[in-house]
């Protein structure tokens, strides 16, 4: 989802910035009568009598300007969209053999389990995940806070050989591919309180 | 069904011996190119959040001169505005005006700006962290590794306060001592640093940086 929705926005972001940066050079060019020839003299005024009066004498123009600016309206909502979808996924498929039935799993009970397994580790405070992707592929993020004093070392081996491996199996998947963010808390550990 | 995943039969809950395995996965990532791309990919900023702002003045943009379009279309304006109240202005302005050569400026600043925006990487939210599975990207988000490790020089005997800045090459830590004899301080926030480092395992081992200030008084 992350990658995916970084591209979206980087490509737009690029786009926009192309046609400001080409129209303003182009207004800026005119305006430094840099290429007369091509874009015409700086001393003209920016609309002339001609321009103004030309939506007047055609019953086109306003229409066609409506229609335009409302497909850049739809696009750039469909933009706005795409950049705040978050691709959660709610259920999980268990079974991918349609032929024997579905088998559905809610995402939250595949999400809390794996999230109180991992509190449940000594140095690890608080974990939460989410699942995002396809019912059938889903992806993993998972967050988690360690205690400042945990080896890292051994929190992530943890993670990546029991809690990962346990939802593997849960959810009859080979592989998860998972993001995984560590932090640590200067709070003490409640394991050792 | 899955609320038996922590206690399945017959799943003991085994820690490897902490010595030895986590090393292997670092040298496994770091023979190969493909994890640490993916781990520097992941943790990019993702620009979300200027893509969002731009999508929305655009969507405003359109929508607001559809339905000036629209009214004028029909001869009847929305609002006061006379088309002869910005077509007027527009045939007296000159294009070699001060005022046209400061708003084609702009524009194209903030087009620029915006290309520059998409184009460049950003610096990662997070570093990465070697892992012992290929399907795991493992990251220390910047932020609360900075504040961990300032919290692990501050804990040196002799150190008053402490902050860290965490980069992927190097991690600078600036601490603040009333010791006089700072015989030796520097040697051991250093090694405090060094070694949650060397725990964490990054896929890039940054440099570690001590700077110490010698505050007087107290």
């Amino acid at each position: 989802m992350t990658r995916h929705t970084a591209r979206i926005s980087r490509t737009g972001l690029i786009l926009i910035g192309l046609i400001l940066l080409a129209g303003g050079g182009a207004a800026l060019a005119r305006s430094l009568n840099a290429f007369p020839d091509v874009l015409g003299r700086s001393t003209a005024p920016l609309l002339s009598h001609a321009q103004t009066r030309y939506p007047a004498g055609h019953a086109w123009v306003w229409p066609v300007t409506a229609a335009a600016a409302a497909i850049i309206a739809l696009l750039a909502l469909w933009w706005l969209a795409a950049q705040t979808r978050t691709q959660t996924v709610r259920r999980l498929s268990l079974e991918p053999d349609r032929t024997s039935g579905v088998t559905v799993l809610p995402a939250d009970a595949a999400i809390g389990a794996i999230t109180d397994e991992l509190e449940s580790y000594p140095g690890i405070q608080r974990a939460s995940a989410a699942l995002h992707g396809s019912p059938a592929a889903p992806r993993l993020q998972l967050s988690v806070t360690a205690d400042d004093h945990a080896d890292p070392a051994i929190v992530r081996t943890r993670i990546e050989t029991e809690a990962l491996a346990h939802l593997r199996t849960a959810l009859e998947l080979d592989t998860i591919p998972t993001v995984l963010r560590i932090r640590f808390s200067s709070a003490p550990d409640r394991h050792l309180t | 069904m899955v609320t038996g995943i922590a206690s399945r039969p017959g799943d003991t809950q085994v820690l490897p011996p902490a010595a030895g395995p986590p090393r292997a996965g670092r040298a496994d990532a770091w023979s190969r190119r493909g994890p640490r791309r993916k781990a520097r990919r992941e943790f990019r900023p993702r620009r979300t959040i200027p893509g969002v702002l731009v999508a929305a003045v655009l969507a405003a943009a359109g929508i607001l001169g559809a339905i000036q379009a629209v009214s004028a279309a029909f001869d009847r304006p929305l609002w006061k505005l006379q088309h002869r109240d910005f077509a007027g202005p527009l045939q007296d302005t000159h294009w070699d005006s001060t005022a046209t050569l400061a708003v084609a400026a702009a524009v194209a600043f903030i087009g620029l700006v915006l290309v520059l925006t998409g184009l460049i990487p950003g610096r990662p939210r997070a570093i990465p962290l070697a892992s012992g599975d290929e399907s795991v990207v493992t990251g220390a988000p910047r932020r609360s590794l900075r504040r961990s490790l300032a919290r692990l020089a501050k804990d040196v005997d002799g150190i008053d306060r402490a902050r860290a800045k965490a980069r992927m090459r190097s991690v600078t830590v600036r601490a603040t001592t009333r010791l006089r004899d700072t015989g030796g301080l520097r040697e051991n926030v250093h090694s405090a640093v060094q070694d949650r480092l060397t725990a964490l395992d990054p896929l890039w081992p940054p440099r570690v940086k001590v700077r110490l200030r010698r505050k007087a008084g107290g």
